[in-house]
């Protein structure tokens, strides 16, 4: 088996390895450990009464992998997909979740004294989700916290409500 | 790997776990065939020495792995069995007794040991008592062969003094006299009570150092052998009993005995004794025969691979070539579909392979009965045969592990509620004994498992009355006796007027519900009063392919376990009705309620004006109509599980990748139903028994 350390990154670290995708206009990452592949859009299969971020389940090789729609997510507008939206397969724990995003953009190496604490409040994103945010010249990164991000245990709000009502 | 790993003790824990559950399995059966020979004056002993060997592998197995405390315990069975084995000691009922205790101890401190859980109380105690019981007979023994020792008292061997031949003599009379007495004594005594308390209490028998000083004391001995044989002894206090019981709080094993201080005492314990699938074993045992034809068969799969290669390889040097047309490429297609067929049929026979290799004995769960019949039965003064057939059944090991649970409630029940004491029996003009039979048979792609009593049946008035008291229904309410029977297997229901060990605070028969309609299989309660009862559950062979009936659904493809589909129907849109809001139709004379899935699911779809496709449900005798899209045929699905991040979703058990990739959520029809009923979606027709 794999010995790879699948673990997050220390933020202490020298440099951080970071899988760095936009949604809207804004840049995320996430610990490139945390990441295992990434992939072309593939029919999602809706799956009924999921939780509402869930966007449904996909085939990856013969294995059922759902899929959490990040926008949704994070409470911002849907879009159509496009040719580059990817969906981003991590493994968190024992847990593989895919994401889908509007484009991976590439591997950065971001010095860990360049990341920040999560300042309250990112442009809507709730920031329970960020584990801090990089700086890379004038390019934000904002650092996911994976594990917040695939639990379902938040809130379900009336706005997330009607997103599901609209996209059913 | 890291160097920690050097020596991993797990795989052995792992590999002792399963042999020793084995051969305490058969430690029990072996008991169970020698309590058949107690007092008879000869024993089989080929019982024996299975008994010897298992001890003896166990206590190996366990010194290596230095659980000390398993390996002393098998120790000393290992000692008493010796003793029986030279025939320096008659089988009596209290030796069986305790060789039955042992086992059960022996059980508790292996899973303390491989769970690393604390060791259960008592073991101490009754390492002691064996140690006295076994003594007595060692010392005898010794004395009967002069200076011959039996192995196990080697220790006190170089102590060991002459003795006076008088006393000698003494002794051998008085021996003789008490084996006289035992033998005439312990004929149907009716407990499984164990001597102890006697022997652990300050009478002691002999002692080393009493031995020490050369004194065989002819009187020491007797107290002790009368100790052990008295019936007054046997009111063994249930603390004595209860280290037995380890799963089970010491706390409620005295609570639930002491109202009974009497020689059915020790019983109560027995519930707690036997470990139905407790501790889920991991591991599986394949014949090598089944392991060979799967390799074959990966064999054949290489070679058509590189056959596979070698057509894509001469294919795609031919591909820009028009003249090779004829002689090139129309042979690669034959050689091509050639290649397709054996693909087919290899991954098909291996499909069957491997599901072979996962399928067990159902006798692995069938094993446990014969020592929870005989507990029970001792423990409510009952008689009781246990008649077992089809132990050989095959089915999924996943599902054997399963059915355990639910077994053990429908036999602790037909013990319980359903045979009779014997002289009521008599009264009906019943044999005594009364006869518990487990059967297993495969039928078509499912097996069919009956537990069947020849007890009272079901009182089904009392089943109501106690269904209006418990205001489960009420007075008005009219049930077919189907109906009442379902009664019992409803949460917290008992007829039990006092909570016993046994059974009575409703738990039982709510848990056989819930795992067989979780192993996707369903049941039926055949019960003629006066009688007795039959359970019958239909399970499926194994849980990982099932045969589905693939439906339309807005824009997805449902999969519906075939099992639960009685037909499916078109139906013209006139003839569904409403009934207190809810749709229904009349099926045969039936009212039939209907789900919309679509709408169950949320998913928008313009209803057909003309027709609507049902497919008819099966849930326990009832019939529900799910309303689909289209039907798309009947397939064999491979059954995934929905990532645990999607959670539970209320309709749906998993998933299934078909033949061109895409993923098919599998219906659960009961959740489904269950949750339509209670989102106030279905009409509450009356229902209609099949």
């Amino acid at each position: 088996m794999a010995t790879k350390d699948k673990a997050p990154t220390k933020l202490t670290g020298q440099t951080m390895q970071v899988v760095s995708f936009a949604l809207g206009s804004e840049e995320y990452g996430v610990d490139i450990a945390q990441v295992q592949e990434i992939n072309r859009m593939v029919t999602i299969t809706h799956v009924p009464r999921a939780p509402h971020f869930m966007e449904g389940v996909i085939n990856l090789r013969g294995q059922l992998i759902p899929i959490i729609d990040l926008r949704t997510r994070f409470g911002m507008p849907r879009t159509e997909h496009t040719k580059n939206t990817r969906i981003v397969v991590t493994e968190i724990g024992s847990k593989r979740v895919g994401m889908v995003v509007d484009s991976v953009s590439e591997v950065l190496r971001i010095p860990t004294e360049q990341i920040e604490d999560a300042p309250d409040m990112i442009a809507g994103v709730e920031t329970e989700y960020i584990r801090g945010v990089g700086k890379m010249g004038d390019r934000l990164i904002i650092m996911l916290d994976l594990g917040r991000v695939i639990s379902g245990n938040e809130k379900r709000d009336l706005e997330s409500l009607e997103t599901e009502a609209v996209s059913a | 790997m890291s160097a920690d790993d050097f020596f991993d003790r797990t795989e052995f824990i792992q590999y002792f776990r399963d042999e020793t559950e084995e051969i305490l399995q058969s430690i029990d059966s072996d008991l169970l065939r020698l309590e058949g020979f107690v007092d008879s004056g000869n024993v089989d002993p080929e019982i024996i020495a299975s008994l010897f060997r298992g001890l003896h592998t166990i206590k190996g197995s366990a010194g290596m792995l230095d659980f000390k405390e398993v390996q002393g315990v098998a120790h000393k069975l290992e000692n008493v069995c010796d003793l029986l084995r030279k025939d320096r000691m008659p089988l009596s009922e209290s030796c069986v007794n305790l060789l039955f205790e042992g086992r059960d101890i022996l059980t508790a401190l292996v899973h303390a040991a491989i769970d690393g859980g604390s060791a259960p109380v008592g073991v101490q105690n009754f390492m002691d008592r064996l140690d006295s019981f076994a003594s007595v007979y060692e010392t005898t023994a010794a004395v009967i062969d002069g200076t011959n020792l039996p192995d196990g008292l080697g220790e006190h061997h170089d102590e060991m003094m002459p003795v006076d031949q008088h006393q000698i003599d003494a002794f051998e009379a008085e021996v003789e006299r008490l084996l006289a007495a035992q033998n005439s004594q312990s004929g149907p005594e009716p407990s499984a009570a164990i001597p102890a308390p006697a022997l652990a209490s300050p009478a002691p028998p002999l002692t080393s150092a009493e031995t020490a000083a050369g004194i065989v004391d002819a009187a020491a001995a007797q107290a002790a052998i009368d100790a052990l044989l008295a019936p007054e002894s046997v009111a063994t206090p249930a603390a004595a009993v209860a280290p037995a019981a380890p799963k089970k709080s010491a706390a409620e094993a005295v609570a639930t005995a002491s109202p009974a201080p009497t020689p059915a005492a020790p019983a109560p314990a027995a519930p707690g004794k036997i470990p139905v699938a407790g501790g889920k074993n991991q591991t599986i045992r394949v014949d090598i025969e089944r392991l060979d034809m799967l390799l074959n068969l990966v064999g054949e799969l290489v070679i058509n691979r590189t056959r596979i290669s070698d057509i894509a390889n001469t294919l795609s040097r031919n591909v820009n070539d028009p003249n090779h047309h004829q002689d090139v490429v129309v042979p690669l297609a034959k050689d091509l579909a050639d290649s397709s067929a054996l693909l087919a049929r290899t991954t098909n026979e291996i499909q069957e392979s491997i599901m072979k290799v996962r399928m067990v004995p159902i006798g692995q769960v069938f094993d446990r009965f014969p020592r929870m019949v005989r507990d029970l039965a001792k423990a409510r003064n009952k008689e009781i045969k246990l008649e077992i057939a089809g132990a050989e059944t095959d089915l999924d090991k996943t599902i054997v592990d399963e059915v355990g649970e639910p077994l053990m409630h429908l036999v602790r029940n037909n013990i319980d509620h359903g045979i009779e004491e014997p002289a009521v029996r008599e009264a009906r003009g019943k044999p005594r004994a009364g006869t518990i039979k487990l059967n297993a048979y495969h039928e078509g792609n499912q097996v069919i498992i009956e537990v069947q009593d020849d007890g009272g049946g079901i009182q089904l008035d009392k089943v109501r009355e106690r269904g209006i008291k418990q205001g489960l229904i009420t007075e008005a309410d009219r049930l077919t006796d189907r109906e009442i029977i379902e009664l019992i297997f409803t949460p917290g229901f008992s007829t039990a007027e006092q909570v016993t060990d046994v059974s009575g605070r409703g738990v039982g028969m709510d848990v056989v519900k819930k795992n067989i309609l979780r192993l996707k299989g369903i049941f039926d309660v055949d019960s003629v009063l006066g009688e007795g009862t039959k359970f019958t559950m239909k399970l499926p062979l194994t849980l990982a392919i099932i045969q589905a009936l693939l439906v339309r659904v807005a824009n997805e493809l449902y999969s519906i376990p075939l099992d639960a589909v009685i037909e499916s129907q078109r139906i013209d849109t006139s003839d569904v009705r409403t009934v207190h809001g809810g749709e229904v139709i009349t099926l045969r004379g039936q009212v039939v309620p209907l789900i919309r899935v679509g709408e169950f699911f949320n998913l928008t779809k313009e209803r057909d004006p003309d027709k609507v496709m049902i497919v008819i449900v099966g849930l326990q005798g009832r019939q529900v109509g799910l309303v689909v899209d289209s039907f798309q045929g009947e397939q064999e699905i491979v059954i995934k599980p929905l990532s645990d991040v999607i959670g539970r979703i209320p309709g749906i058990s998993g998933a299934t990748i078909l033949g061109n990739g895409s993923i098919s959520l599998i219906i659960d029809v009961h959740s489904l139903v269950a949750s339509a009923y209670a989102g106030g979606k279905v009409a509450r027709a009356e229902f209609s028994g099949v």
